[in-house]
């Protein structure tokens, strides 16, 4: 069964509300959004090599076209003495020899360190876009388990709460706390949704956007957290084997988004450092490459979710 | 003695020192850092995980300390650090992590096992078959046990589909799970429940329906009327853990017919499985005056289980139960083997 499905099924049996089904199934579609870029705006392009192209094309023209004329056009006999290597000197064709190799060196090494730091770049920059899209895939992962996680506590409460009733007439105080934490979830999805709209790779240039994005994943797992914690109280439902897989699932979902943004981070660091470095810096600018926000964590996001049994 | 020329010199040298460097590199199977086990159990450890990586190209290290931070953090670096299913081969590798100040355990997955090895099969294990043994302090055996489980998944994926993702993935990107290790905290009595309506057969038949029916319930209390006296001492002293119980039910699940074999003095009895069914150990049993029970001493004694799982005895070890084996051969390792026809 897809998360949509599972949705539509928990909004079906009342589980969740029609406005907690809607933002819990626009979060999918941001994420869809966000990792399928239309046609025609992919990651960004530039044009990287236009120098590179004018310093090619100077020297092919010089190597074609050598300034100063030809100086035998004239029809003068050529004294090829000046052109000869004399006892303890170079003749003219070693000096013009000489002359395009200089020129060769003086323009060729550059435009190759130059290729060279523009592909170093490329390549880091490369690097952050697929850490990132990593971290964007865990998300979505977390996402998908969020109906899995609403379904399996609620159906439980449910029956627990229908024998509750049965004997003392009493209502689970577990659901009421559910219909809580799967609000704030709901909202804190939401979230994601508006801040992953409309942005593309121009997302991770953003700082105060990746904070945001961060606060709120950050506020999703507490959501998870506050949902584990209900089912936690029900020792049943806790040592059962299918709660401890779906907490095994959560587990390594938040551990899979730590080490993808621990990753990112460090591309982003390495990226960020090497646009920075001369002569990186110059290239860099001529390329259009820009600083990359970090996804850091504030207080509130080092406090990682726990979701471990006591 | 032919001279090196002096311009291969260099070559050599380098080839010398490239091969000292990687045999220097060459991380143990077994870096137990926080002391946990014998010398003889980390032999044993590394030889049995030595054969995961010869049969399925799983490369399992396991590494123990104390304080070791954010265990998460610490497997997944050190995974990354030790180059673990590194390239060259396919990738494929494992990490057990123990903080044993921490009392904290994970198992760390590359990229291309989480198929094979999802997390919530990693958190089964730890929580249903390693921790059990840690509670009885048995480090070495509790990781042992969990490479038999880890084994059969990897039999089963290799007969099935295959390993996913062949490609290198760049280790693991954090799939695995932790669990507490509870070291020493002792066995979980929960699983030692009472023999209520498990009672022995009046057939050998009857009663292993039994034992499988206290094993599906993961009911591991040792004195059912199933068991032998002898078996219900030894049961005791056991760790049955409920991974243990789960597996035993679903493999010989798997298992085609058996047939049942009786001693001439009326008091043995065997079940067997066929030639085939290699994996498919056969039941003693012994009758006493409340039926037939199960005699998990002397199968304990007699039986053990080769790399890929399949059963046979041990070599020229006396076997009262031999009567129900004469028509196959026991060859020299102690593998059944079927009679060549005259």
């Amino acid at each position: 069964m897809s998360s949509e499905d599972r949705i539509r099924a928990l909004e079906n049996e009342g589980i969740l509300s029609t406005d907690q089904a809607r933002l819990l199934s626009e979060s999918f579609e941001s994420f869809e959004a966000a990792e399928t870029r239309p046609e025609g705006t992919p990651w960004p392009r530039r044009a990287p090599y236009i120098a590179a192209a004018v310093a090619v094309g100077a020297v092919l023209a010089y190597l074609i076209f050598p300034w100063g004329g030809d100086p035998v056009s004239d029809g003068a006999i050529q004294d090829v003495t000046r052109s000869l290597n004399q006892p303890g000197g170079y003749g003219e064709m070693n000096k013009s020899v000489s002359g395009i190799l200089g020129v060769l060196v003086l323009l060729i090494v550059p435009l190759i360190a130059w290729v060279w730091l523009h592909n170093n770049l490329v390549s880091k920059e490369e690097r952050v876009f697929e850490a990132w899209a990593q971290t964007e895939s865990n998300f979505q992962r977390r996402a998908d388990l969020i109906p899995v996680l609403i379904e399996t506590v609620s159906r439980y409460l449910r029956h627990e709460t229908e024998t509750l009733q049965a004997v003392t007439g009493k209502r689970s105080e577990g659901t009421a706390a559910l219909g809580k934490a799967i609000d704030d979830l709901a909202a804190a999805q939401k979230a994601t949704t508006e801040l992953l709209k409309g942005k593309g790779p121009g997302l991770l240039d953003e700082d105060a956007t990746l904070r945001d994005l961060l606060a709120a994943q950050t506020r999703v797992g507490s959501g998870i957290s506050a949902i584990v914690a209900i089912a936690e109280q029900y020792p049943e439902l806790r040592s059962s084997d299918q709660f401890l897989q779906l907490q095994a699932q959560l587990e390594g979902t938040e551990n899979r988004i730590n080490v993808a943004r621990m990753r990112f981070n460090a591309a982003v660091k390495e990226y960020n450092g090497a646009i920075r470095r001369m002569p990186g810096s110059l290239v860099a600018r001529a390329g259009n490459f820009r600083r990359k926000a970090y996804f850091q964590s504030d207080a509130e996001a080092r406090r990682a979710p726990d979701f471990k049994i006591p | 003695m032919p001279r090196t020329s002096r311009s291969r010199r260099p070559l050599i040298l380098l080839a010398v020192l490239c091969l000292g460097l990687a045999a220097c590199d060459e991380a143990p199977l077994v870096a137990d850092g926080a002391g946990l086990m014998s010398a003889e159990q980390k032999d044993r450890l590394a030889l049995f995980h030595g054969f995961l990586l010869k049969d399925h190209d799983i490369d399992y290290r396991v590494v123990t300390g104390r304080d070791l931070g954010d265990i998460n953090v610490f497997a997944a670096e050190r995974f990354a650090a030790l180059k673990i299913g590194q390239p060259g081969r396919s990738g494929r590798g494992l990490l057990l992590v123990i903080d044993a100040k921490a009392d904290l355990v994970r198992l760390e997955v590359s990229s291309n096992l989480e198929g094979v090895y999802p997390d919530a099969f990693v958190a089964y294990v730890e929580h249903r078959q390693m921790v059990p043994f840690f509670g009885a302090g048995r480090i070495a055996d509790g990781i042992l046990a969990t490479t038999e489980l880890i084994v059969t998944r990897a039999q089963r994926a290799k007969a099935n589909a295959g390993f996913d993702g062949e490609a290198w993935h760049g280790g693991s990107g954090g799939g695995g799970a932790t669990a507490k290790a509870g070291i020493g905290a002792g066995v979980d009595p929960g699983f030692r429940k009472n023999g209520t309506g498990i009672a022995a057969g009046r057939t050998p038949g009857e009663t292993l329906a039994q034992y499988f029916r206290a094993m599906a319930r993961r009911n591991a209390a040792p004195d059912l009327d199933i068991y032998t006296p002898a078996t219900q001492r030894m049961l005791r002293r056991w760790v049955v853990t409920p991974a243990q119980m789960d597996n035993l039910v679903r493999a010989y699940r798997r298992c085609g017919a058996s047939e049942t074999r009786f001693g001439p003095d009326g008091r043995r009895a065997v079940i067997r499985y066929g030639l085939k069914e290699r994996q498919c150990a056969p039941f003693f049993f012994l009758r006493n005056a409340d039926g037939w029970a199960l005699d998990l001493t002397v199968m304990q004694n007699l039986i053990r289980f080769g790399r890929d799982n399949s059963w046979h005895f041990v070599a020229r070890a006396a076997n009262p139960y031999a009567f129900a084996f004469t028509d196959w051969r026991i060859d020299r390792r102690g593998y059944p083997r079927a009679r060549k026809q005259r």
